[in-house]
């Protein structure tokens, strides 16, 4: 990433947490919401690779586990690094993906992310399948959703070869 | 300065990121094995510098909408009325069942700090809020928190200008709790981060509706504050106890303002939080 770029993606991330912070809550549907800190973190590792993956991966999560719950801290941090590492080898410059694709890769990344979350705050296995069923699988279509739109936009006119 | 940037760029891209994945996976795991005081060391000092200037900032688009000092006040004023009228409640029930006088030592006659929330974890479970009222203002590490509602939970960390709140959605919080009809002590808490969970006797009968309060046992909250109201009931591992979900009477997505209890914790607690 060149200068311009890194500078970019930090006003990009700026942007993400206040929108997390005051447009998430107000579009929220029975206290679920989109999550803009996850569609950041895998709009830049499918853009520029590992290496920045896990950078913004390890500055999102780090941002999320300030606020955690103090026996928790670490776990946001862990989650999105693996998920910007793993994405970023879907990286642009070798392969451009398509919109499908790249909404199926954020829904996973999404179930990966809370998956190792869960494994790392160590709660019980009922406690987990409970929020995999009433949090994560309806926040994860929700984040889907809104993140098509995103890399709908993000992508503008741009042609694209297929996977 | 920007060679230096430079390398460390080109060292973590290496080898399709795995260098920069293996180091910041370790530093992430450094944090999460490190102990509780450079934990707590290490999210002071990021909130107080970076994330409260910012959030503050945000919220300040939000203040335009809100109204100005003088509603405050009378939300200040209307909390306060709706909490004495809870304490008289409670009062009359009491004085109903003892058929007797009593001198109560736990009366509410704390100042309350009205405070706004300015902001709040941007993960995915809410657990702790940000307020704009700080040491500066009287707020103290302990404080009970409520809302026109009912109870929010207690401060964690009061800086000059601000100050944390913990929410009783928070894992580490648990608290003692006493059902309104029948008095029996339970203890409430929130497993996941998300869902309050009751943990009352059988024979207390507690049934859907029913509305729990604080004991007062703790020493932290004074008795009364009114907490949720029973969502549905189970059987506990022992048979001896019921697990009921609750439904907090303070809906902790959509707060803009608390109130600061100004009590300190009771003396037989606050020698154990000195401890």
């Amino acid at each position: 990433m060149n200068n311009l770029r890194w500078l970019k993606v930090f006003f990009a991330y700026l942007l993400c947490f206040a929108l997390q912070l005051t447009v998430a809550k107000w579009l929220q549907i029975f206290e679920v919401g989109p999550d803009f800190v996850i569609i950041l973190t895998v709009t830049i590792a499918i853009k520029f690779g590992p290496a920045a993956g896990c950078f913004w991966g390890f500055l999102a999560g780090f941002s999320q586990d300030v606020y955690a719950p103090i026996e928790w801290f670490g776990a946001h941090t862990i989650a999105m690094t693996v998920l910007g590492f793993l994405v970023g080898q879907l990286e642009e410059r070798f392969l451009t993906l398509n919109l499908p694709t790249k909404v199926v890769v954020l829904a996973i990344g999404f179930f990966l992310c809370d998956m190792i979350y869960f494994l790392l705050t160590g709660l019980q296995k009922d406690v987990v399948t409970n929020l995999f069923f009433s949090k994560t699988i309806p926040e994860c279509i929700y984040t889907v959703i809104v993140g098509a739109v995103v890399f709908y936009l993000s992508s503008g006119k741009k042609k694209s070869r297929h996977v | 300065m920007l060679r230096a940037f430079r390398f460390i760029i080109d060292l973590f891209t290496q080898r399709h990121g795995i260098v920069a994945f293996v180091f910041f996976l370790l530093l992430g795991f450094t944090m999460r094995q490190s102990p509780e005081a450079v934990k707590k060391n290490i999210v002071a000092s990021i909130l107080d510098t970076v994330f409260y200037p910012a959030q503050m900032l945000l919220s300040s688009v939000d203040a335009y909408r809100s109204v100005a000092a003088e509603n405050e006040q009378l939300k200040e004023e209307n909390a306060r009325l709706r909490q004495e009228t809870y304490y008289a409640s409670e009062g009359l029930q009491e004085l109903a069942r003892l058929h007797t006088l009593v001198r109560f030592d736990d009366k509410w006659d704390f100042p309350i700090v009205t405070a706004r929330v300015v902001g709040h974890n941007p993960g995915r479970f809410l657990t702790t809020l940000v307020i704009n009222r700080g040491t500066h203002h009287g707020v103290k590490e302990n404080m009970p928190v409520f809302s026109m509602n009912g109870l929010v939970g207690k401060i964690t960390k009061a800086a000059y200008s601000h100050s944390r709140v913990q929410l009783l959605t928070d894992p580490n919080l648990k608290l003692s709790v006493i059902e309104r009809k029948s008095r029996v002590v339970g203890f409430l808490e929130s497993v996941d981060g998300r869902l309050l969970t009751a943990m009352i006797p059988s024979h207390a009968g507690v049934k859907v509706g029913d509305t729990l309060i604080t004991s007062g046992l703790g020493g932290i909250f004074p008795k009364g504050i009114p907490v949720g109201t029973v969502k549905s009931v189970r059987l506990a591992d022992l048979d001896v106890m019921r697990l009921m979900d609750v439904d907090p009477f303070q809906e902790f997505y959509t707060l803009e303002e608390v109130f600061v209890m100004e009590k300190d914790p009771e003396w037989i607690i606050q020698e154990l939080l000195d401890e």
